[in-house]
């Protein structure tokens, strides 16, 4: 619904204007602006307001809650106009419109933001009342955003991309079209200022193509790519379906062509996923740009390039799936922060793009890894297994279950029948949870969890309790140690 | 209703998700009027399930609805006792680096959040917790599994909360 909106009357600057006259931000001492009186008083500035608490645009909670109004207003003129005559319809829409106003009225009195010391203030919320405090140093992209509805009233959003993976989580809505321009301009002055986060540079690539190519260093060979997708279980139980199918032809006579259409759709549906891989994983080739950074690219009919830098690589997993044991196959994927993949034509696409290797030997993933994660053998990480006790939890995982710190990373492996191990490098983690839940408390095990962006966080399942606690310590001094590292 | 679990200090054998480093921590409360916001919360929807009742045997006096209000009390007092024991597990501690919430006492749950991960802080207060006087401080990073909500914080107290944990967050890191 919403249209990135660039009127070619305002241009928008794409690099952080040249840095506003130096502040003295004071952190320490801030007026507390939470609490049922939700304005300070424009009347006492405090020393580290860099931007006073300013109102969004009277207009704003009226546009916002348009498309509810204008649903309840189907659903009363749905008979509403035969049932209370015309007048009566009139006065109940006209009611409608006082309670809109009303509420726009309040909710406007307590919406607003500011900027105290080094952070953003977003205040929100008439009955749930919300004050977000947004790091400007944290703060990835501004985008400035025009929606349909906001567009006649010349009124515009500003999307702050605060975790750089493509979600906006704090929108401020809605500013007038300038205002927004001047505020985004603002705040990337004010964001620039720390050198740990400069705005706007997540490194999408998408002119991939023009560039001079180089080597591939390895090829995943396509009959490998094809093999391995069809031993995968929709398509091996494909044939059971077919028979099933004729079978119920030939000896059912009461077999509507309905019926037979049906099966037919389900078994093209089932088969459809691993063709659709077959020819997304076509070609699949990983190169190296000059600046370490990988550069894969696959696909049969939309041909995908990707570039991914090391430090963009939150975490890494490896696939044994049970099918592919007979071969020895296995399939690496990479959780990417902000990964953006753009097809050949532009397009965004849904397509799974989160391979590094779609179909590989051990000894290739052994060598291709490392240009992913420098430094790691997934054939030689000193894991330990769970205790005994952790049967009675676990009576047949228990054999594969372990996990362990490694030298860079921290790795899991868990998964009877696929069987998976994951690799969170230190720098990488966001936050370590340990849950313990009654059954695990009367064993005396606990679970680890270290949580990433973009994945699922990787769990070290029925540890010991006080190795637990043990690891959680260490982990957080560890991602710490490594961070400082890589600053 | 008080748990000499909590209330006691553990022995440093007895180690769990509520105090996995005895004696090096000082965990703080959250405000005592959780319980009393959580047990509303409880008789709200309780009354909310017995006024349906009620509904239901006025229109066809059958016995059934009067067989569910008994169980909607039974539930009622079960719900109560696991909100009060949930709502006194909530604890947190700050760290030089990092953040440190628990809570849970059938499931235990310890979330460690460094600073320098935090994508922003929100301070939410709904009508009814604004009524006891409270309010909730939620921690965001990253990762969409990561877990810091500390509900029941008095205003000034999650406001100055937010502040440090805002000023700590700025010291170092990227956030991703």
């Amino acid at each position: 619904m919403t249209t990135p909106a660039t009127p070619p009357e305002h241009p928008l600057p794409t690099t952080a204007p040249s840095p506003s006259p130096p502040e003295q931000p004071n952190p320490s001492a801030r007026p507390d602006t939470f609490g049922p009186q939700p304005a300070t008083g424009p009347g006492q500035p405090h020393p580290s307001q860099v931007i006073p608490r300013q109102r969004l645009h009277p207009l704003s909670p009226v546009l916002k809650s348009v498309r509810t109004l204008f649903l309840v207003v189907v659903a009363v003129s749905w008979r509403g106009v035969q049932n209370l005559g015309p007048d009566k319809y009139a006065l109940v829409l006209l009611g409608l419109l006082a309670l809109v106003l009303v509420y726009s009225a309040v909710a406007w009195r307590f919406s607003g933001y500011e900027v105290i010391g080094r952070e953003l203030r977003i205040h929100e919320g008439v009955l749930f009342r919300r004050t977000r405090a947004v790091p400007l140093e944290r703060l990835q992209a501004i985008e400035v955003v025009q929606p349909v509805l906001a567009r006649p009233a010349g009124l515009a959003e500003l999307k702050l991309d605060v975790a750089g993976a493509g979600k906006a989580e704090a929108p401020l809505a809605f500013l007038p079209l300038a205002e927004a321009d001047a505020l985004r301009t603002r705040l990337l002055a004010l964001a620039t200022r720390a050198p740990a986060a400069v705005a706007g540079t997540a490194p999408a690539e998408p002119a991939a193509a023009e560039r001079p190519e180089e080597p591939d260093l390895y090829r995943v060979d396509n009959n490998d790519v094809v093999v391995s997708q069809f031993l995968t279980p929709p398509v091996m139980f494909t044939p059971l379906a077919v028979l099933y199918i004729v079978g119920q032809l030939v000896f059912n006579s009461e077999f509507g062509v309905f019926a037979v259409a049906s099966m037919v759709t389900a078994v093209a549906g089932t088969i459809g996923a691993p063709l659709m891989r077959i020819l997304n994983f076509w070609n699949f080739r990983i190169g190296r740009a000059p600046d370490e950074r990988l550069r894969i690219r696959h696909g049969k009919l939309e041909t995908r390039s990707q570039v991914v830098g090391p430090r963009r690589i939150q975490s890494l997993t490896v696939t044994w799936p049970l099918l592919w044991r007979g071969k020895g196959w296995l399939r690496v994927t990479l959780a990417v922060a902000g990964q953006s993949s753009v097809g050949a034509d532009g397009q965004q696409s849904r397509a799974e793009t989160d391979r590094l290797l779609p179909v590989a030997t051990v000894d290739t993933a052994r060598a291709i890894v490392p240009l992913a994660l420098p430094g790691l053998d997934i054939t030689a990480l000193h894991l330990s297994p769970v205790p005994e006790r952790a049967r009675w939890l676990a009576p047949l995982r228990r054999r594969v279950l372990a996990a362990g710190l490694t030298e860079h990373a921290f790795a899991t492996v868990d998964g009877l029948l696929t069987r998976q191990l994951t690799v969170v490098p230190y720098a990488r983690i966001q936050s370590v949870r340990v849950t313990e839940g009654p059954w695990q408390r009367r064993l005396g095990l606990a679970t680890v969890y270290v949580d990433v962006a973009g994945s699922t966080p990787a769990a070290a399942v029925h540890r010991p309790l006080a190795e637990a606690f043990t690891w959680a310590d260490e982990l957080t001094t560890r991602a710490r140690a490594a961070r400082a590292a890589a600053v | 209703m008080t748990d000499p679990r909590l209330e006691a200090p553990l022995p440093t054998a007895a180690r769990s998700a509520l105090d996995p480093w005895p004696g090096e921590l000082t965990w703080r409360p959250v405000s005592s009027r959780l319980v009393a916001l959580e047990l509303t919360r409880v008789a709200i929807s309780t009354a909310l399930m017995l006024a349906v009742c009620a509904v239901i045997w006025f229109f066809t006096s059958s016995g059934w609805a009067l067989f569910a209000a008994v169980a909607v009390l039974v539930l009622t007092a079960v719900r109560g006792v696991v909100a009060v024991r949930a709502a006194r597990s909530y604890g947190y501690a700050e760290r030089e680096r990092d953040l440190l919430v628990r809570h849970g006492r059938m499931v235990r749950h310890l979330s460690i959040v460094p600073y320098a991960r935090m994508q922003y802080v929100d301070v939410v207060a709904g009508p009814l917790e604004r009524g006891f006087g409270l309010a909730t401080v939620q921690l965001h990073t990253a990762a969409a599994a990561s877990d810091a909500t500390i509900p029941g914080l008095d205003p000034a107290e999650a406001a100055r909360l937010r502040d440090r944990l805002a000023a700590l967050g700025e010291d170092a890191g990227e956030g991703l």
